[in-house]
């Protein structure tokens, strides 16, 4: 009996316009939000091609340890074509510093080269379908007993020896039945534009996720179901059901999400920016003070003339062309700075870490809020499963801060603070005296560097002067004058691990809830019908 | 006709939509109030601190010399607004700060901590998103079975066999579903601005008096012209429930689908050139002046200002900055225009006129900030001319301009009470005309072409 009245219900609904709009609003808005999301991979993909190669070239195209900062590029993942989540709004580069543990990701973000179009919002999947897939559950659901109330054919069923429980379990599968198509459409329809299109390979893992996506889905859509059930079970009139499933959906839909982002904007604060990067600089200062205090208790000079330079942040000192005495200062100056170097970042990440937490905070507490309207779980799961949410980027964090000390622990095996190839390529058999130097520059015009010196002392266009001891060029006077560094040994960045269960631990609450609310809206409705007066 | 419209605002006021929009308004409004105050509070005290660390810094660059005041880069960040309960115009996703110097506004950024990554984008709870998002829910809801429930309960042709036009029913209709939505929208809004001129943040003043009239004229068009698709709907079908699911289908178009479409449309139909790009332009400009530049150029290692080669220098340095400056001046003026090409697209949708008028009425969003840009560069123009009067008053300068080292220019002090500042001008009555006008004519183009359409089709509704 139950499919009998599942069977008719379908067929009813196949007939009504409602199924026709329905179906229309899918075949538009899902290719719609496929197409966007693609193009947006598409984009993200070259953007991680052009910067990932930048980042090899910067590892294979350097001469010196000192210059050695591998950069991690973040893939795009691939799912955020049905899941955006936080994935448009966190950058995909994180550059690898010894002076500083990774915090936030840099790079592009999905405004792109114009910060203006920051201010667009853009849609996705999983918000077209939390957004139709309501609507229409809600649709079929308003009027499931006061239609056939109004009509006068619901007590001429319940004349027959047609229990209402079975009568509720028909209308109920019956509706399922007809929205079954419409989800299984969708799923279909983006599954075939994203096997043909050329932007996107989907590996097993990707399909299983999709496959747990629909699932989830059909769970969302009972949900809503059963509220149009209740709400149809506890009206008078199917204008009332109607006015109130459109209001129940306005704000489960529209609203929720918005004011639980707001409120928890609004009432529990993040640190300030501008105040850890103040405490970050201040450290730094001290970090240059403290390096400075040490490397004079040693007797080393604070400045020191340097034959070809290049300097840069990260301790990056890239020389050439020194006298041998002056290459030692400048090693015994690096060995200190660069172990201090390691100990601040340490010392700076405590700030760090708090104004990191305190944006985690804010974004757990918007989404616990956002949890009190099933789009809000949806969503929450719909991220977790697709893996951009805020816990799989922060995973991506983590693993990036573990690469970081395994890049540091490499560096320290090779005890390569207290080397010479830390800051230059020449190799130390070859340093020659300062003046060695002078009079090789200047093709022997001056014997020993206080003879140029003394002379210089005397000359007014001090130009001159320097271009008297560069007429001739020595050889590794120059970077171009050595190999480039070869680091086929170091540690390379490994990613999270991708299988069908990782990162779903953490979606189990919310989808525990969803199922509960599937369970209790039921239970309600069941209850509602029971007591529901067919005259 | 009057009889009519007294009847239809009754029928809505006794209606159980109207209690529960009442009720949604008012809880809304009242999150938002809440919010607002709590919000706008942590902002400016944010706000402060920067702003006294921006004077502080310029004051200590003054009394160190003139020199340094006018090379040292700036960061000039907008304040919070005290309006921004009736629209934040979404300025916490737009660039909100400007890098300058005295020799020229170098970019401009969204200043970092003005919103949180982690959180996914949305509105502030403020007038500007009740009006988009639930006013005009409301209004069709009002309007979607105006005719087509009439027709089904029967009462339409009895109404029409009175002496009556047509034109007076539709009128009325209309007319009753505008008041409908606006004692919904009076007492949730007055309760929102009681809670915030309570808080005392929010001082109370002719000029908000306006901005607020003038918002609630622009929620009256926008119910108009949603009032104009809800009676569309209702003459286009013969039932209410069809009405009903066209309505949504307009609405969802317009709330959801349209504006989330803008970032794609301005990346396909009106793509601009990557950083990337720009930034190879400038290295090969700067490789070519480097090529060019007299031998001596870099030499920079004496502190002595009258060094011949400090002279060379300063050409090339301000060269170098003239180059860029071309190159990102370009890159800028494509920014701006490939979003506002992009807004016009989305001007197909009335809820998009709106925000952009409201943002234009509340003087803030994108033409506040084109607004400062564009006042910032005369103010460089004034501090530079300010400087180079101090500076060719110093005979122990050797007045070669560099606009990156103080070192062949002026080391004179200066007192920070004589140096120009810049101050933010709040957008002009006649700015903010401007930045409304073309929105404003399709908006009202578009209300009397719906209205109009569903009078016809009206004239010709089979009311049997």
């Amino acid at each position: 009996m139950i499919f009998l009245i599942a069977r008719k219900e379908f067929l009813n609904n196949l007939l009504t316009a409602r199924f026709v709009i329905g179906f229309l609003i899918c075949l538009v808005l899902i290719p719609f939000s496929i197409v966007i999301n693609i193009v947006d991979y598409r984009d993200k993909t070259v953007q991680y091609n052009v910067d990932s190669d930048v980042a090899e070239k910067a590892v294979k195209e350097i001469r010196v340890y000192s210059a050695l900062r591998p950069e991690i590029v973040l893939r795009p993942e691939p799912l955020s074509i049905f899941s955006r989540g936080i994935s448009g709004q966190v950058g995909n580069r994180v550059e690898i510093r010894i002076g500083d543990k990774p915090m936030l990701a840099a790079g592009k973000t999905a405004a792109g080269d114009n910060p203006f179009l920051g201010s667009f919002f853009s849609i996705d999947f999983v918000e077209i379908a939390a957004i139709v897939f309501s609507l229409l559950a809600l649709l079929f659901g308003y009027d499931v007993f006061t239609r056939e109330k109004e009509d006068g054919t619901l007590k001429v069923q319940l004349s027959n020896s047609l229990s209402r429980s079975r009568l509720l379990a028909g209308k109920v599968l019956g509706i399922l039945l007809t929205l079954l198509p419409i989800i299984i459409f969708c799923f279909l329809f983006s599954a075939v534009v994203i096997l043909f299109s050329k932007n996107v390979m989907f590996s097993a893992f990707e399909w299983g996720r999709i496959a747990l996506l629909f699932l989830i889905s059909l769970a969302y859509l009972a949900v809503f179901i059963f509220l149009g059930v209740l709400i149809s079970a506890r009206s008078r009139s199917s204008v009332t059901s109607l006015v109130l499933c459109l209001f129940v959906w306005v704000f489960f839909i529209f609203i929720v999400p918005n004011v639980s982002a707001y409120i928890a904007e609004s009432f529990v604060p993040v640190q300030s920016r501008d105040n850890l990067d103040r405490v970050v600089n201040d450290m730094d200062r001290d970090l240059t003070i403290q390096t400075q205090e040490r490397q004079k208790a040693q007797n080393l000079p604070t400045g020191i003339s340097c034959w070809w330079c290049n300097w840069g942040d990260d301790g990056r000192l890239e020389t050439y062309g020194n006298s041998r005495a002056n290459f030692e200062i400048m090693l015994r100056k690096i060995s200190i700075s660069e172990l201090l170097r390691i100990e601040y970042a340490d010392r700076k990440w405590a700030p760090q870490k708090t104004y990191l937490d305190s944006l985690i905070r804010q974004s757990r507490v918007a989404e616990r809020i956002s949890m009190i309207s099933p789009a809000g779980l949806f969503r929450v799961i719909a991220e977790s499963v697709c893996s951009t949410d805020v816990r799989a980027y922060e995973s991506d964090m983590e693993q990036a801060r573990r690469y970081r000390e395994t890049f540091i622990d490499f560096l320290r095996n090779k005890n390569i603070f207290a080397s010479y190839r830390y800051i230059t390529a020449a190799p130390p058999e070859s340093f020659q005296t300062e003046d060695q130097l002078i009079e090789i520059r200047s093709g022997g015009e001056f014997k020993t560097a206080r003879e140029y010196y003394e002379w210089a002392a005397k000359q007014k266009d001090q130009y001159a002067a320097w271009r008297k001891i560069s007429k001739v060029t020595a050889h590794g006077d120059q970077p171009n004058d050595f190999p480039f560094l070869s680091v086929s040994d170091m540690p390379r960045f490994q990613g999270r691990s991708k299988t069908i269960a990782s990162g779903l631990a953490d979606s189990a609450v919310p989808i525990s809830i969803l199922l509960i609310e599937c369970v209790f809206l039921f239970a309600l409705g069941y209850v509602a019908f029971i007591r529901f007066d067919v005259r | 006709m009057k009889t009519i419209l007294k009847r239809e605002i009754l029928h809505n006021l006794y209606s159980l939509r109207f209690l529960i929009s009442l009720a949604l308004l008012l809880g809304v409004f009242l999150a938002g109030a809440f919010s607002y105050v709590k919000g706008h509070e942590a902002a400016l005290s944010k706000y402060q601190i920067a702003r006294s660390q921006y004077d502080e810094a310029m004051r200590k660059d003054a009394e160190s010399n003139a020199t340094t005041l006018a090379v040292t880069m700036r960061t000039f960040t907008l304040r919070p607004r005290d309006n921004a309960f009736i629209d934040d115009a979404k300025e916490k996703y737009l660039p909100n700060a400007a890098v300058y110097s005295a020799w020229n506004v170098f970019s401009f950024e969204n200043k970092s901590g003005n919103s949180n990554p982690f959180l996914n984008k949305h509105d502030d709870l403020n007038w500007a998103y009740m009006a988009a998002l639930i006013v005009s829910f409301v209004t069709l809801i009002f309007t979607f079975d105006a005719v087509s429930g009439e027709k089904e309960s029967k009462t339409l042709a009895l109404t029409l066999s009175n002496s009556i036009s047509r034109g007076a029913i539709l009128f009325a209709k209309y007319l009753s579903a505008l008041a409908t939505v606006l004692l919904l929208l009076l007492p949730a809004a007055g309760l929102n601005l009681t809670i915030i001129l309570l808080a005392g943040r929010t001082p109370l003043s002719l000029a908000l008096v306006i901005e607020l009239g003038v918002f609630l004229v622009l929620v009256c068009l926008l119910a108009a012209t949603m009032a104009a698709f809800g009676l569309f709907t209702s003459v286009v079908t013969r039932h209410s429930s069809v009405s009903l699911l066209l309505s949504l289908c307009i609405w969802l178009l317009f709330v959801a689908v349209v504006p989330n479409s803008s970032t794609f449309i301005a990346k396909t139909i009106y793509p601009i050139e990557n950083s990337e790009t720009i930034q190879r332009k400038i290295d090969a400009a700067f490789d070519d002046l480097n090529k060019n530049a007299p031998p001596g150029s870099w030499m920079s290692n004496s502190r002595n200002p009258f060094l011949p080669q400090h002279e060379l220098r300063a050409r090339i340095v301000m060269k170098r900055l003239e180059a860029e400056k071309r190159i990102r001046d370009v890159y800028y003026r494509n920014m701006f225009r490939q979003f506002e090409r992009t807004r016009l697209w989305t001007a197909l949708s009335p809820i998009s006129l709106f925000q952009y008028m409201s943002e234009a009425v509340v003087g803030g969003g994108y033409p506040r900030f084109r607004k400062v840009w564009n006042d910032l560069h005369i103010y460089q123009t004034q501090f530079l001319s300010f400087f180079k009067d101090l500076d060719a008053k110093d005979p122990k300068s050797p007045h070669w301009y560099n606009p990156f080292e103080d070192v062949s220019t002026t080391r004179l002090k200066v007192e920070a009470a004589v140096v120009p500042q810049f101050a933010e001008q709040p957008m002009s009555a006649g700015d903010r005309a401007r930045a409304a006008l073309s929105f404003l004519l399709i908006s009202s183009l578009g209300a009397c072409f719906i209205y109009l359409l569903s009078f016809v089709l009206f004239v010709r509704y089979d009311v049997r």
